[in-house]
């Protein structure tokens, strides 16, 4: 009786706890009304990306003098957070608009860092260079000295720092910064810094 | 007669006190500026509670917009906050093409800004797309 009683309380807490389990949900990444985190989320990035874009374009930085577009590459970005932040996370938002703007192309040929490239550029040269390189009609190709070099490279960094608020609370600064070279003379046409700041429970480990 | 004269000056001068502007470009905060209304210790919590009741919060004052020499278009947004405490709000612009079709583009983004209590501010924005020939902007709470 008294193992038939146990196993009816032990089933009822059981459906009990699968009903209090919270749902999935998609996330409605267009209007999120989630709460903030302390972790660096995808809102951060597009916050970010954002500012940063519309900051670079305000500049005037990137206006070609006699026309044409810039070639930019993707220099090193640094991920000088407690996190693992894949910086594609900030970038690739960046590369699709500013070439979205009309005023820069890409370089997948060179990046620095753990940014972008595409081996391939490089694969089918080898190829070409290869003695498997006879088996393709030649003038399908890649011919020498085709790749452009980039003009202009944007580089960049993502800190982190932690702060102690009070006795229960906590400050996160994450602190996104770019910068613009022209790759012909070093010199720097703009720069600028996002800064996003949290505040929560010391409890919530930001990494 | 001597009697109404000093009267009718003295509500005069009340008058003209009251109506002294102060340069809409400066804005003080309660706890900075000199004594009035809404910081005196009696009056302030009738007020801050008018101010709460009525809903005061953010006001647009103007929109501006205008193409920068690159072609892109950049949007001023002025306002002023009327509650006597600052405003934490999220805005998110977006752009138009000639044919009022949206522009897709990551940065039209819920970005977040602020508006100090009973003070000005300004939104700014840039069209990334030399396409965008209008904008819409739309605002809401912080979630928490």
């Amino acid at each position: 009786m008294i193992k038939k009683l146990l196993v009816f309380v032990l089933f009822a807490l059981s459906v009990t706890f699968v009903g209090c389990s919270p749902k999935t949900e998609n996330i409605d990444t267009i209007n999120d009304q989630g709460k903030p985190v302390m972790q660096l989320d995808y809102r951060d990035f597009d916050r970010a990306a954002s500012q940063m874009v519309q900051s670079l374009i305000a500049s005037g930085s990137l206006k070609k003098e006699g026309g044409g577009k810039y070639v930019l590459a993707t220099g090193r970005i640094v991920n000088d957070t407690m996190q693992r932040v894949d910086t594609d996370q900030l970038m690739a938002k960046v590369e699709k608009e500013l070439m979205g703007s009309g005023l820069v192309v890409m370089t997948s040929t060179v990046s620095g860092g753990t940014s972008p490239r595409d081996s391939m550029v490089y694969d089918v040269r080898d190829v070409r260079d290869s003695e498997k390189g006879s088996e393709f009609k030649q003038e399908t190709l890649q011919a020498k000295g085709q790749l452009i070099a980039p003009e202009l490279s944007i580089s960049g960094k993502i800190i982190q720092r932690n702060i102690r608020y009070d006795n229960d609370k906590q400050q996160v600064e994450y602190y996104f910064q770019l910068q613009l070279t022209n790759l012909a003379t070093g010199l720097r046409s703009w720069q600028d810094e996002t800064i996003i700041g949290k505040r929560g429970d010391r409890k919530h480990v930001p990494w | 007669m001597r009697l109404m004269l000093n009267t009718l000056l003295l509500v005069v001068a009340i008058g003209l006190w009251g109506c002294k502007q102060e340069d809409k470009r400066v804005s003080m905060a309660a706890d900075v500026k000199s004594d009035n209304a809404a910081v005196n210790i009696v009056t302030k919590p009738v007020i801050y509670a008018f101010s709460w009741v009525a809903g005061e919060g953010i006001e647009i004052d103007r929109a501006v917009t205008y193409t920068n020499k690159d072609g892109f278009m950049e949007l001023t947004v002025d306002g002023h906050n009327r509650a006597f405490n600052t405003i934490r709000f999220e805005y998110k612009v977006e752009w138009l093409d000639k044919s009022g079709v949206l522009i897709d583009t990551a940065t039209s983004k819920w970005l977040q800004t602020s508006a100090a209590a009973k003070a000005p501010f300004t939104i700014k924005a840039v069209a990334p797309r030399t396409t965008a020939v209008d904008f819409r902007m739309n605002t809401r709470k912080i979630p928490k």
